[in-house]
């Protein structure tokens, strides 16, 4: 192919009068799809203390400790379990999510918030009880 | 009066401020054009639409620690970046903006004052060598030798390009040529040769892509300025605004038919002919990409020096044929 | 007369995107000697996985480089299928393959970008890294993330895809096809990038072999090898279509034309998997415990073949696993075209390899002059630092 001087510039000289690709993050914000990977979110009320989670998880991020172990009126026992998630050592491969077995619906689950970056160290250890 | 005139001409217009100001507006028109350019904002958020940025640029640069190697040439390190801005501040002031009549030569305006003003705005370069040579870093000695290598290419077809309209108009005063192409608007056409050989050559003097080759970020980490910081690398870039604002006067006033009609029409003209080729400089900074330095050596001598000496060979035969 | 000094390149320096040192002999503009030391970004990964789970090593694993994550977790999953003996249904297969060309797609359109960032043209850079967002929107749509998608398992693919994404996915593919030819377009005509590239870093097809380069660079040098022709994986050639991108130019423009090319086969398979994706599950279920064995497990990353050897002991953690990324390959190949070449174009003949740091690294070890032991243990290596530092008068 011959050599052309410029040849960038028409398409180059376009683009001074279309809008910039640029968003202006944090004052604008793209829309994440649905199924991102964000932070895992626990529900104290659906755990059944199995520590499948703990087991798996690449990063050493989750911590399963019980809470509470209540009797019921007809003679079973009930425990409650908190998860302590240090959010700085999570990878967020959504394994915790995928391995846990409790029905119908999930105790752990990744919701779509990304910006994790904190100001202390305090706030990247999250306990949900 | 008159002493307070030629305070205000060496202080205030086209002196000292205003070369500072409106080199930093000029920076910002250019980092503007650039990334827009590429689809991209440029300087947003100080001042409105981003306009103090180049000055809170300056402004960090100053803040920040000064630190001269061990081994580099104290003396040298620290004088060259002073003596440089003080040849191109110096060049600013033969730009034929106010206070000349073309009958009578002044202290500012005068007979051959286009040498003068080529040979100023070359003094920066030869500081960038020195600035480099006195490093004592590999990175900068490499680049000193690029800097020279690279004056070698392009200050002769420069030299030959602003010969032409000066040949034309038969003088050797900025004024007078200024003054002729805005009495013959049409002889401008004869020098598109030598304008475009002219910004080219301008390019390479300001060290812009294609011909940053002496500074080479991937390859040379800084290239003659590795080892400058703080308040020195401040001056080094406030020395290249000032140098594109005094070189794109240059040729404004060569080959774009100067800045008449006084002080306030004259500055006017001033900011839309240096802008204009401001633009130009900045639409080749954004299509080309860096050429190596026996390319740019072989690419100016083969291509710019024989059509400036070309031009100069029209302009001659077109001299000597005008009515 | 020799007046050669020695520049060193790294292991810090704007040219490299990851430490590495290099030590260039130089003659004024000529490099007369290049030589090389890696270990700046080792981590010691292989370590790592003899620690964790195979579940928990997939994840590790996809870590060892941010851009080729996806091929070194589809080597390490290959793997282990071979040794557990399962195979994933044709549906995870095909997904499998979509998440390797997708990634190779975003890779290439990065290395262009970089290319004509090492010479100089930003432009260049800007423009097709704003192209490439159009190919990290669909990463991100599928998987739920830009990078490390976290797609692969022993067994399958984790995610599915439906009717939604896979129109986006179409539309996303057939945009980035229109783009593309510009690119290339432009690597030909525009002359300060042609003055750049063409010519630069000539590697003889005789040389690209004796030196064992792979990938690009060497398929840049017109040898037909490519492993998903050569020993096929994750579907190709049994149900995938593919066709080997070769040119025969031996230096930097052919690089930039061989991915190109690929990069338009890439959307071309991409567009043939969407169309032809079958119904069914996406994995099938693994067990904990991988029967003892050995195995070998390749795959065309982005930058050539990479090797991962896993051996298994019949737990549920690995014996031993082995990475050979292709960057280890190609840097012999890339001393000898730094050897005679300009100064100026170290950045990008060392650009031209795609060069992956992360994924290479190995430990270098120096002889050391005190005559101790070749091995050392961790407790020394500890004790070796601190006095090391102590000795500077930093205190530990």
């Amino acid at each position: 192919m011959s050599l052309k001087i410029g040849a960038m510039f028409p398409e180059v000289f376009r683009h001074l009068f279309k809008r910039p690709a640029t968003v202006l993050y944090p004052f604008e914000k793209n829309t994440v799809p649905a199924r991102l990977r964000g932070r895992p979110v626990m529900d104290p009320d659906k755990c059944i203390g199995c520590k499948m989670c703990e087991r798996d998880c690449p990063a050493e991020a989750i911590e399963i400790r019980q809470e509470s172990e209540t009797k019921t009126d007809d003679g079973k026992v009930k425990k409650r379990f908190s998860m302590t998630l240090y959010v700085d050592r999570c990878a967020h491969c959504a394994q915790c999510e995928e391995i846990c077995p409790a029905k119908p619906d999930k105790a752990v689950k990744l919701n779509d918030f990304f910006e994790e970056a904190a100001f202390n160290r305090g706030a990247l250890k999250i306990v949900y009880k | 009066m008159d002493l307070f005139k030629i305070a205000l001409y060496f202080l205030v217009y086209p002196g000292l401020l205003f070369l500072f100001v409106y080199s930093t507006f000029v920076e910002w028109v250019d980092r503007k054009l650039f990334a827009r350019f590429q689809n991209r904002r440029g300087p947003l958020y100080t001042g409105a639409a981003g306009l103090l940025q180049p000055i809170a640029d300056f402004v960090k640069l100053m803040a920040k620690e000064d630190i001269v190697p061990d081994s580099a040439d104290k003396p040298l390190f620290n004088s060259v970046p002073v003596l440089a801005l003080a040849a191109v501040l110096a060049s600013g002031l033969l730009l034929p903006v106010w206070h000349f009549t073309a009958g009578m030569q002044s202290a500012t305006s005068f007979d051959g004052d286009i040498i003068v003003m080529a040979y100023l705005l070359s003094l920066p370069t030869f500081a960038y060598f020195l600035a480099g040579w006195s490093s004592a870093s590999m990175y900068a000695s490499i680049g000193a030798v690029r800097v020279l290598t690279l004056l070698f290419s392009y200050e002769v077809p420069m030299f030959l390009a602003i010969l032409s309209p000066a040949v034309l108009a038969g003088s050797w005063r900025m004024a007078v040529i200024a003054e002729y192409y805005q009495q013959h608007p049409l002889m401008l056409l004869w020098n598109i040769g030598a304008f475009a050989v002219a910004v080219v050559a301008l390019q390479a003097k300001l060290e812009r892509v294609p011909f940053d080759i002496p500074e080479a970020e991937t390859e040379l980490v800084g290239g003659t300025f590795t080892e400058y910081s703080g308040r020195k690398l401040a001056l080094f870039r406030l020395l290249t605004d000032v140098q594109m604002v005094t070189g794109a006067g240059f040729l404004a006033a060569l080959f774009l038919g100067g800045f008449p009609g006084g002080l306030v029409p004259g500055f006017l003209w001033l900011v839309v002919k240096t802008l204009a080729i401001v633009f130009i400089l900045a639409a080749i900074k954004a299509v080309t990409a860096r050429i190596r330095i026996d390319q740019m050596v072989s690419f100016s001598w083969s291509y710019l020096a024989p059509l400036a000496l070309l031009q100069l060979v029209v302009v001659i035969l077109v001299r000597g044929y005008l009515p | 007369m020799s007046d050669t000094f020695v520049l060193p390149v790294g292991p810090q320096h704007p040219a490299l995107k990851e430490p590495t040192s290099f030590r260039f002999k130089v003659d004024g503009e000529y490099i007369v000697d290049a030589d090389l030391r890696l270990g700046y970004n080792h981590r010691g990964i292989e370590k790592g996985c003899e620690a964790r789970t195979y579940v928990q090593d997939t994840y590790l694993l996809e870590r060892v480089c941010g851009i080729c994550s996806n091929a070194h977790m589809t080597a390490f999953v290959q793997g282990v299928e071979k040794l557990m003996g399962i195979e994933p249904p044709l549906r995870g297969l095909y997904i499998r393959c979509l998440m390797g060309e997708l990634e190779r797609i975003h890779s290439h359109l990065l290395w262009l970008g970089v290319a004509g960032h090492e010479i100089g043209f930003d432009t260049f850079f800007m423009y097709t890294w704003r192209d490439r967002e159009v190919v990290m929107d669909l990463l991100e749509m599928v998987s739920g993330n830009r990078v490390n998608y976290g797609m692969q398992t022993c067994g399958g693919v984790r995610r599915d895809l439906d009717g939604v994404q896979i129109t986006q996915l179409l539309d996303g593919v057939a945009a980035l096809r229109a783009r593309t030819p510009y690119y290339l377009n432009l690597g030909a005509t525009e002359p300060t990038m042609v003055a750049r590239i063409a010519g630069v870093g000539k590697l003889p097809k005789e040389k690209a072999i004796e030196l064992s380069a792979v990938g690009p660079t060497t398929r840049a040098s017109g040898v037909q090898f490519d492993v998903r022709s050569d020993d096929p994986y994750a579907g190709f050639v049994e149900h995938i279509p593919f066709t080997i991108q070769t040119d025969n130019g031996c230096d930097v423009l052919a690089r930039v034309i061989v991915r190109a090319k690929e990069l338009m086969e890439c959307y071309n398979i991409c567009e043939w998997i969407l169309r032809n994706l079958p119904a069914g599950e996406i994995r099938v279920k693994a067990p904990r415990k991988v029967p003892e064995g050995e195995t070998v497990s390749r795959v065309e990353a982005q930058r050539g073949e990479l090797i991962h050897y896993i051996r298994a002991n019949g737990t549920d953690k690995p014996d031993r696993v082995k990475v050979r990324a292709p960057t280890l390959a190609n840097w012999p190949a890339t001393l000898y075209m730094l050897r005679g070449a300009y100064l100026a174009d170290i950045p990008i003949i060392m650009a031209a390899i795609d060069p992956c740091l992360s994924c290479t690294d190995r430990m270098a070890v120096i002889s050391d002059v005190r005559g101790g032991e070749k091995v050392w243990d961790w407790e020394t290596l500890r004790q070796y630092g601190i006095e090391f530092h102590r000795n500077r008068g930093i205190k530990p």
